[in-house]
């Protein structure tokens, strides 16, 4: 079995803690304690036919808990950033969380995800071309859910560990051997005669 | 291993090669891989390019086959071709000669610089070798060469395969094979000769010549003309004229300055040795005809300097000595030595000398001394031997700490504020020395993808002299010497409320290696122990930066109201000095305390004074610990301003204190009551920021927190109210309202009190003493393992500095390939040793091309050069020689190159015919002379003192006639042969027709 970590971020109020309830427990429940500092939940899963162990650490969007967070991108495979699509101010914060997210990733190759999260509610200020287009720029996997409905949420969780699945040297140990091999310097003179380079 | 003569003795013997189904199988065998790999059928392929050998990719296919029970290892070489248009052309070309046999007249590859022997004889695109699996085995009786042989004959015939199939037999080392190219109607027979001994008749070309016409024995008179490619190559050895122009480190001239490139703060670089050992100039005529140019025992034409075409290449020294590898190899080193900083001291060196360890231990002080420790800059005089000597003489030798005055000059350029400090009283910001990067650009910040620090910070330069000290000054007993000495000196920092210099202030840097954020930690712990020793004189607010002197008046002004109360409470203790809190018994203290206020309480009252009661929990006590109102927001009750509060920064966290909170964090599993616990084991912050919050707002409610704290929890709407009019209405949000919300509770539960009454967040004297020991206990191995990131940031650094000097594009690409690897290799915790190794010697190869290049450089007296378009060709010859296997000389014996080259072979005669003489040597400026006088050595008539005998002698032989009638199909017959000092060889691929003979 696999044992990923990911890490759910995004501004205060935006759902994230609401996503995980709906991917761990598919339960909805319209008034969540706040998070303070980070929660944690784990969850098992199959994707593709790997059974896959989830450990989510879901952070605390209020800014006051943010000092803490930072830490909790070390060692993540996969980010889920989360924005509200009825509260335009959230979609706008998300570069600041894309730089810290720079800052504190020790994985270079993680995955990212956004997601857009509330499309149940009538009142949209961020259309999905946007959150889109963002995602482009920003090479991350985009979608927009509703943990209130549950629209998309399940499909989010599983693209994003089965991209991780899919990066070389994100998830196994033994694989960790970091991509790219630089070539060896020494080229191997033996099948080689170089004139009189080998006999002289 | 065996010798011409020595009879067969190997495994080899045992196996019965008569018996049928055996062979049989093993030509069936053959055949099926040479149908696997698709070689069967009529060859096709585009005429050869010009050096498409030496600039095209080869790849091999291999397979294992065997004979009985005798293993052979079977391997398509090829060229890889683009694909061309092979089933149009397949009719065309029906019986047209397969493609191999047309290679062999092929001219546009011969002596190609790296290629596969059979390349290099036939001019073969591909071909299929088999070969005794084992290194150790051979094939070495005629009938067994037969046996293959005529299998391999019998398995092309049957499949139609055109590409030529090979025996190795003999030894392998001794490169001998046998084969057969097959195609409709015509044959080629691939046959060598190797001989120990050079025939006389073979040293030239008239003789070989007659060899290969008697070999094709072509009944026709005269004979089709034979074309000739010769190749004399010519290898220089001796450069001593030119000494290698490193400049040698002189270690005795101690420390400091820029000692022969060695100085605290920077890595050394460069080769202490030539990194190129010799220069081999291949001198060809490629195209004579027979006749044009006389060769023959007694007389040559061939004269090296009249030979129309030159090449160069460089036989690099292997594994040369640089400064730059050994210093990270030997730092890399000390990452598996065991001892502790204890243990490897020893307690005795210091209770010995108990005066001198006294000394060094406040060496410190020493800099505040008005006459600094002198730093010497000596010239470099000595010769790289030398230096080479003392190298070793000052490697592991004698690992020993450090003697006074290295040690006194490190730790004053780590701490660079010691020495103003005392004088002035005041704390220098960390100096940036002109050799960093610039803040902000790419390279500043390589820091946080190698998880090192940064290149102006306390930890790097201590990697670097921890590095140079390891290497130079006592292995590693200087590195624990100077561990413990650094582990001192935070402590009396520490102890003294004195900033660490050279690292950015705030919480610690998670991008930084470990050791870094444990220095900011403690420098975090010391600000604010300092902050709450000062706190005497004026409280400093922690969120200070946004707090206008105005606003920070006004907080202290309300809270003098609490004089009296206090003075009431704590009367007991009022007696103790402020000092004597702070000395004696602040490891016990956990909040800020009351004394610490009244302190300050009193000070504001000499000036003031203050009157005053409120009785607590009550609307109208007095508010303390405001920062600044918060816009024009006022209380949902009294009306009044609502104040943000002057908080607690939340504690400042490593990276391992972050790991070892969230493990716990993670225990309290998913059940609603470990959720519940978890927020609550970080509610702290949020009880501590409404604790600063209800005594800032006295009389406040949670809505008025909420709409600070996070005002997207408490929502306002425009109603009606009884009169008509629209009114804003607030709630909290419905979060907020539910029962267990922990904002709920921990509301109730706070009691009004600034934060500067609290209880500490963070507790400094706590965390520091964690600090101090983990820095205590590293071992010299540990502090490797710490700043080795740092140390091959600094690496990659010098790298691409000196890279820049010479701009080679190889090494360009090398240093972009390092910096991607490490960022990957060192970001995850302990990374393994092997990838590390790989990094290092990736960096010593890097180094090891530059000095390279440096060497050619000098040797080309390219800097002598002043005409500026021949010293850009120079420039560019030189770079090509350092990245390519080969390099042409324009101009050959006659250009800028040539005649360099030319110079430095006649100064090396010149050395070698009077040795005795060196004096007289020719130096590079003077022209060459030609000595015209003739030599007996047969190898080089024509140029007989400019150049030694040619260390080898290649000729390819090439014509067409029909063979074996005259009436047969004229065919392509060639024959290659190579001279050596210790050899020769003869390899001939005379073709036949098979149906017309
Ligand atoms: N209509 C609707 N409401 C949602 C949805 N997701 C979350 N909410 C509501 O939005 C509010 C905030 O949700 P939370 O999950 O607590 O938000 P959060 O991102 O965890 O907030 P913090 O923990 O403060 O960072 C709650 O009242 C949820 O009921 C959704 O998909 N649709
Ligand atoms: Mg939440």
């Amino acid at each position: 079995m696999v044992t990923l970590k990911l890490i759910v971020v995004g501004d205060s109020g935006v759902g994230k803690s609401s996503l995980l309830l709906r991917f761990t427990d598919d339960m909805f429940e319209p008034y969540l304690n706040p998070t303070i500092g980070v929660d944690f939940k784990v969850k098992k899963m199959v994707v593709d036919g790997n059974l896959v162990q989830l450990a989510i650490w879901d952070t605390a969007g209020q800014e006051r808990f943010r000092t803490l967070t930072p830490s909790y991108y070390r060692g993540a495979q996969g980010v889920i950033l989360v924005y509200d699509v009825t509260r335009k101010d959230t979609f706008a914060k998300l570069i600041t969380w894309l730089n810290e997210l720079e800052m504190y990733a020790t994985r270079s190759n993680s995955v990212r995800m956004l997601v857009g999260n509330k499309i149940d509610k009538p009142d949209r200020e961020v259309n999905k071309r946007e959150g889109l287009q963002f995602a482009r720029k920003h090479s991350m996997l985009f979608i927009e859910t509703s943990a209130k409905t549950r629209d998309g949420v399940q499909c989010a969780f599983e693209e994003v560990v089965r991209k991780i699945l899919q990066t070389p040297g994100l998830w196994d140990k033994d694989t960790q051997k970091c991509g790219v091999q630089l070539e060896t310097a020494a080229h191997s003179e033996e099948d080689f005669c170089g004139g009189y380079c080998t006999l002289t | 291993m065996a010798a011409d003569s020595e009879p067969e003795s190997d495994v080899f013997e045992i196996t019965d090669f008569t018996t049928a189904s055996e062979w049989e199988r093993f030509i069936s065998k053959v055949e099926e891989v040479l149908n696997d790999w698709k070689l069967i059928g009529i060859s096709s392929g585009k005429p050869l390019e010009k050096g498409v050998y030496t600039t095209g990719t080869w790849e091999e296919k291999s397979d294992k086959i065997s004979f009985a029970d005798f293993r052979f290892s079977i391997t398509h070489h090829y060229l890889v071709q683009e694909a061309s248009d092979k089933d149009g052309k397949e009719e065309l070309v029906e019986d047209a000669l397969p493609l191999s046999m047309q290679d062999l007249l092929c001219m546009n590859n011969d002596f190609p610089p790296r290629a596969h022997c059979l390349v290099r004889w036939y001019g073969l695109r591909e071909f299929v070798i088999i070969a005794p699996a084992s290194n150790h085995d051979a094939i070495l009786s005629e009938s067994k060469c037969n046996l293959l042989l005529s299998s391999i004959s019998i398995a092309l015939g049957n499949t139609g395969c055109q590409i030529p199939l090979f025996v190795q037999i003999h030894p392998k080392w001794r490169r001998m094979y046998v084969g057969e190219c097959q195609g409709p109607g015509v044959r080629t027979d691939f046959e060598m000769v190797h001989l120990r001994k050079v025939p006389n008749q073979y040293t030239h070309l008239s003789g070989l010549l007659d060899i290969f016409k008697s070999k094709i024995g072509c009944p026709l008179t005269p004979l089709p003309p034979v074309s000739i490619a010769i190749r004399l190559t010519y290898i220089l050895q001796d450069w001593q004229q030119y000494f290698w122009p490193q400049q040698p480190p002189d270690i005795d001239a101690l420390v400091g300055g820029e000692v022969g490139g060695l100085e605290f703060g920077k890595l050394p670089f460069g080769a202490c040795e030539d990194p190129i050992s010799e220069l081999h100039l291949a001198t060809t005529w490629p195209h004579l005809t027979e006749g044009i140019l006389v060769d023959n025992d007694v007389y040559s034409d061939l004269d090296p300097i009249q030979a129309p075409q030159w090449s160069v290449r460089v036989r690099k020294a292997d594994n040369p000595q640089c400064l730059l590898g050994d210093f990270l190899t030997e730092f890399f080193k000390l990452c598996r030595r065991k001892e502790s900083t204890d243990e490897i001291l020893g307690r005795s060196t210091f209770e010995e000398d108990g005066k001198e360890s006294a000394d060094i231990t406040h060496a410190l002080s020493k800099l505040t001394e008005p006459a600094p420790v002198p730093i010497h800059r000596l010239s470099v005089t000595n010769m790289v031997h030398s230096a080479k000597k003392k190298i070793r003489k000052h490697r592991g030798v004698d690992e020993s700490p450090l003697n006074n005055e290295v040690l006194s000059t490190i730790l004053s350029f780590l701490f660079p504020d010691a020495a103003e400090k005392l004088t002035d009283g005041s704390e220098t910001r960390p100096t940036t020395s002109r050799n960093n990067p610039p803040p902000e650009s790419e390279e500043y910040n390589l820091y946080s993808q190698f998880k090192s620090a940064p290149s102006d910070s306390l930890t790097y330069k201590l990697a670097l002299c921890l590095c140079m000290i390891n290497f130079y000054h006592g292995g590693v007993k200087g590195v624990a010497h100077l561990w413990q000495e650094f582990v001192v000196e935070m402590r009396s920092r520490w102890e003294k409320n004195c900033l660490i210099p050279g690292l950015a202030s705030g919480a610690p840097d998670l991008r930084c290696c470990l050791l870094h954020q444990k220095l900011q930690m403690l420098n975090c712990c010391i600000e604010r122990k300092k902050a709450r020793d000062e706190g005497k004189k004026a409280y400093t607010p922690d969120r200070s930066p946004s707090a206008s002197s105005g606003d920070t008046g006004k907080a202290i002004d309300h809270s003098v109201g609490d004089y009296q109360k206090e003075t009431e409470k704590e009367k007991g203790e009022v007696g103790k000095s402020w000092e004597s809190w702070s000395d004696s018994e602040e490891e016990f203290f956990e909040c800020l305390s009351d004394t610490e206020e009244l302190k300050g309480n009193e000070q504001e009252n000499g000036k003031k004074g203050g009157t005053k009661e409120g009785s607590k929990e009550s609307a109208n006590l007095k508010p303390e610990g405001r920062l600044h109102p918060h816009g024009k927001l006022t209380l949902l009750h009294p009306g009044e301003p609502l104040y943000i509060p002057i908080t607690q920064e939340p504690a400042p966290m490593t990276e391992d204190l972050l790991e070892e909170q969230s493990e716990v964090l993670a225990k309290l599993g998913t059940s609603a009551e470990g959720a519940h616990l978890r927020a609550r084991m970080q509610s702290a912050c949020l009880l501590s920021d409404m604790e600063s919050f209800k005594a800032a707002n006295p009389g406040c409610c949670l809505e008025d927190f909420v709409r600070w704290y996070s005002p997207r929890d408490y929502i306002e709407e425009e109603v009606l109210d009884e009169k008509g009019n629209t009114v804003l209405k607030g709630e909290l949000s419905a979060r907020m309202k539910i029962p267990s919300n922990m904002w709920v509770e921990a509301w109730e539960t706070a009691k009004p009190i600034p934060a500067r009454r609290q209880r500490r967040l963070f507790d400094d004297t706590r965390e520091a003493e964690k600090v101090l020991h983990y820095l205590a206990v590293q071992k010299p191995a540990d502090l490797a393992r710490h700043l080795l990131p740092c140390v091959i940031h600094a690496a990659v650094l010098k790298v691409k500095e000196e890279e820049s000097l010479e701009d080679i594009p190889s090494v360009k690409k090398i240093i972009k390939q390092i910096i991607s690897h490490s960022s990957k290799v060192l970001r995850f915790p302990n990374p393994e040793d092997k990838k590390l190794e790989e990094i290092i010697a990736h960096i010593m190869s890097a180094e090891a091309t530059i000095a390279r290049a440096r060497s050619l450089k000098a040797k080309f007296g390219i800097d002598k050069c002043d005409q500026e378009e021949e010293k850009e060709d120079l420039e560019r010859f030189v770079n090509c020689l350092v990245e390519q296997p080969e390099v042409s000389v324009i101009g050959a014996g006659r250009g800028a190159a040539g005649r360099i080259i030319h110079k430095l072979f006649v100064n090396a005669q010149t050395m070698t015919e009077s040795s005795d003489e060196v004096a007289a040597m020719t130096t590079l400026d003077e022209e060459p002379k030609r000595s015209g006088s003739s030599d007996e050595r047969r190898l080089n008539l024509g140029a007989v003192a400019d150049f030694p005998p040619p260390a080898g002698r290649e000729l390819i032989l090439r014509t067409t006639v029909p063979r074996p009638a005259p009436y047969s199909k004229p065919l392509p017959q060639r024959m290659y042969s190579v001279i050596t000092k210790e050899d020769f060889q003869l390899a001939g691929a005379f073709s036949a027709d098979t149906t017309f003979f």
